[in-house]
């Protein structure tokens, strides 16, 4: 059900963006940013279900919860840069979108330097010497 | 965060885009220019509001 109102809002902002954007191109970049948030709010309180249960999943699994954070820290970056970046390429700034993308995987790499270091160590302890 | 937005949107910037045309033909460009820019601005505050909010819901859910 949710699908319909997600296509539906899609539709609209189209006709909107395309009837706009002969006259007054700076105002269909706002339509099209907008008609994404409208379509990530439809779809966020499902997010928040799955995560919930990803983490009792884990905790059920005794899974370290630090690395879980990491994780969902990880992706909620992905998830906001994707966002910008398909924006910036929509309005024509290639550059932009790759700069945005190239800070945000800095980020999660800064982000994940524990995990990284916590799985050499397991390598090095696990390699004869 | 519905679809009224969108079309407060599109309607603002008809209206602008109109004004825009309306002003040139009488002559006056930099007033044109103007109702450009304030328009620009007015959509700017409603979508900066909207970005804030679902900025802010994406940090609690994904506990950035």
């Amino acid at each position: 059900m949710e699908v319909i109102k997600i296509i539906g809002v899609a539709f609209i902002a189209l006709i909107i963006v395309i009837i706009i954007k002969q006259h007054r191109p700076e105002f269909a970049i706002y339509v099209s940013i907008i008609a994404g948030a409208i379509i990530l709010f439809l779809v966020l309180d499902k997010l928040t279900g799955i995560i919930n249960l990803i983490q009792n999943l884990a905790n059920k699994s005794n899974i370290n919860s630090q690395y879980l954070g990491l994780l969902l820290k990880i992706t909620g970056i992905a998830f906001l840069s994707e966002f910008a970046v398909s924006i910036c390429q929509d309005a024509g700034e290639g550059a932009i979108a790759t700069k945005v993308e190239i800070g945000s995987k800095i980020i999660i790499i800064a982000i994940s330097i524990p995990i990284i270091s916590r799985l050499l160590e397991v390598i090095i302890n696990i390699l004869p010497n | 965060m519905d679809i009224s937005l969108l079309f407060r949107i599109a309607a603002i910037g008809i209206l602008v885009a109109v004004l825009y045309q309306v002003l040139v033909r009488a002559g006056r460009e930099d007033q044109a220019m103007m109702t450009t820019l304030a328009g620009l601005i007015i959509v700017l505050t409603m979508v900066i509001k909207e970005i804030s909010t679902l900025f802010n819901t994406v940090r609690t859910i994904f506990n950035l």
